[in-house]
């Protein structure tokens, strides 16, 4: 080490060496703030905003997004609800006419029901009618064959 | 001495020498400037500035190419200082510890990358303007004056309190803060990049061909890490001046 300290000592003497200030360090640093001014219009107002925008156009737009898709599903869930809504009304309307139907039915049997039931007792009024005719006029008829046989077997004057 | 004149045998060597501590003095009026360092900085200068007109040249929402790369960089530079600074104060220095990244790296990187022997000057020699102490230093002390004056915007005089918290019995260590800030900074930087350029050179000369490749692909990777390391400790700093030094904000 040293030696390379007196190589360096040595390097000094004749106007240079590793730890040689001069001018250079003000001007490096004007520079550089000079470079600091150029890239900041050039690369990081540019570039930046590009970043920025680009972040603000993706986060307008998952925003959009999102609300649409918000508002296709209410849109959707609405839909549904109308669907079950009218859904059940059709129920409604099916069973008010299945009813009002078996009703119609029902009532049409019974009064054809009564109808059989009347027609079948008018039948046998009838025939119980005709039966009692029957047998008053075969009453008489016997009555006279009576009257006949008696007449014929004791005479006429007994009689 | 026998090492010296071991060195000096050396550097007749056809291929290669080791030169440390020449500079190419240019004289303005009566000041002296190191002019390699000068011409080394304005190829790294020139490279950034193309390549920010090339990004930006035709912006597009959805970026490649050239914009594309210049987008992470930015994200990349974003995140160092937000992380440093905070989420609320770290946009006004983007620039700033961003220019301070990009100059280091483009620096050390053309100091490892670009064939500069080709160019030949009357003395001195074309490397990396980060193995000058003036160009670390500068940064350095731009560094300081930036977290000065972050401090002073953001807190006036209140700034000033930092230098007796936590007690005022820290206030020379408080003091002599400023000044390792600085001097830590400019000579850790200064130091790995002359220390790897003197390794490669030294390789070199010793054996030309294929052992130093390792060293400087090493010597790559460390001068990436020295960037990132200045502008994140510059970062620190500033955020460090907002924040104030107390650290009492930090419980939440």
């Amino acid at each position: 080490m040293i030696q390379w300290t007196i190589l360096l000592a040595e390097a000094a003497e004749e106007g240079g060496g590793l730890f040689d200030f001069d001018a250079t360090l003000p001007l490096m640093a004007i520079q550089f703030l000079i470079l600091v001014v150029i890239l900041n219009v050039l690369f990081y107002k540019p570039i930046g905003k590009a970043i920025d925008d680009r972040a603000e156009y993706i986060r307008s737009t998952s925003q959009g997004a999102k609300d649409r898709l918000a508002k296709t599903k209410a849109l959707a869930q609405q839909y549904e609800q109308e669907l079950i809504a009218v859904r059940r009304e059709a129920q409604a309307v099916i069973a008010a006419a299945q009813d009002e139907g078996q009703k119609l039915v029902a009532a049409e049997i019974q009064a054809a029901q009564q109808q059989v039931q009347q027609e079948r007792e008018a039948a046998a009024q009838e025939i119980e009618n005709q039966k009692t005719q029957a047998f008053q006029s075969l009453e008489a008829e016997a009555d006279g064959l009576t009257r006949q046989i008696l007449e014929k077997l004791l005479g006429r004057e007994l009689v | 001495m026998e090492i010296l004149t071991g060195l000096k045998g050396l550097s007749f060597f056809p291929l290669a020498e080791l030169e440390v501590g020449k500079h190419f003095y240019w004289e303005i009026g009566s000041i002296k400037v190191h002019g390699q360092v000068f011409l080394a900085s304005w190829f790294v200068i020139a490279l950034l500035v193309l390549i920010s007109i090339a990004a930006t040249r035709s912006i597009q929402r959805v970026p490649s190419g050239v914009q594309n790369l210049m987008e992470y960089a930015l994200e990349f530079l974003r995140d160092l200082a937000k992380n440093q600074i905070g989420e609320k104060e770290y946009r006004p220095w983007v620039p700033f510890v961003g220019t301070l990244f990009l100059f280091i790296f483009v620096s050390n990187w053309s100091g490892a990358l670009m064939p500069w022997k080709v160019l030949h000057l009357p003395a001195g020699e074309l490397a990396a303007p980060t193995n000058d102490i003036n160009t670390t230093v500068a940064l350095a002390l731009l560094t300081s004056l930036a977290y000065f004056y972050a401090g002073f915007k953001k807190r006036g005089l209140g700034y000033l309190t930092k230098y007796i918290e936590p007690t005022p019995i820290l206030l020379p260590i408080n003091i002599l803060e400023d000044f390792t800030k600085p001097l830590s900074l400019s000579f850790r930087l200064f130091g790995n990049i002359l220390a790897d350029e003197l390794v490669v050179a030294v390789l070199v000369l010793l054996v030309p061909l294929f052992i130093p490749l390792p060293v400087m692909a090493l010597g790559l990777f460390t001068s990436a890490i020295q960037a990132l390391i200045f502008a994140t400790l510059a970062a620190a700093y500033i955020g460090e001046a907002i924040e104030g030094h107390g650290g009492e904000e930090h419980h939440d």
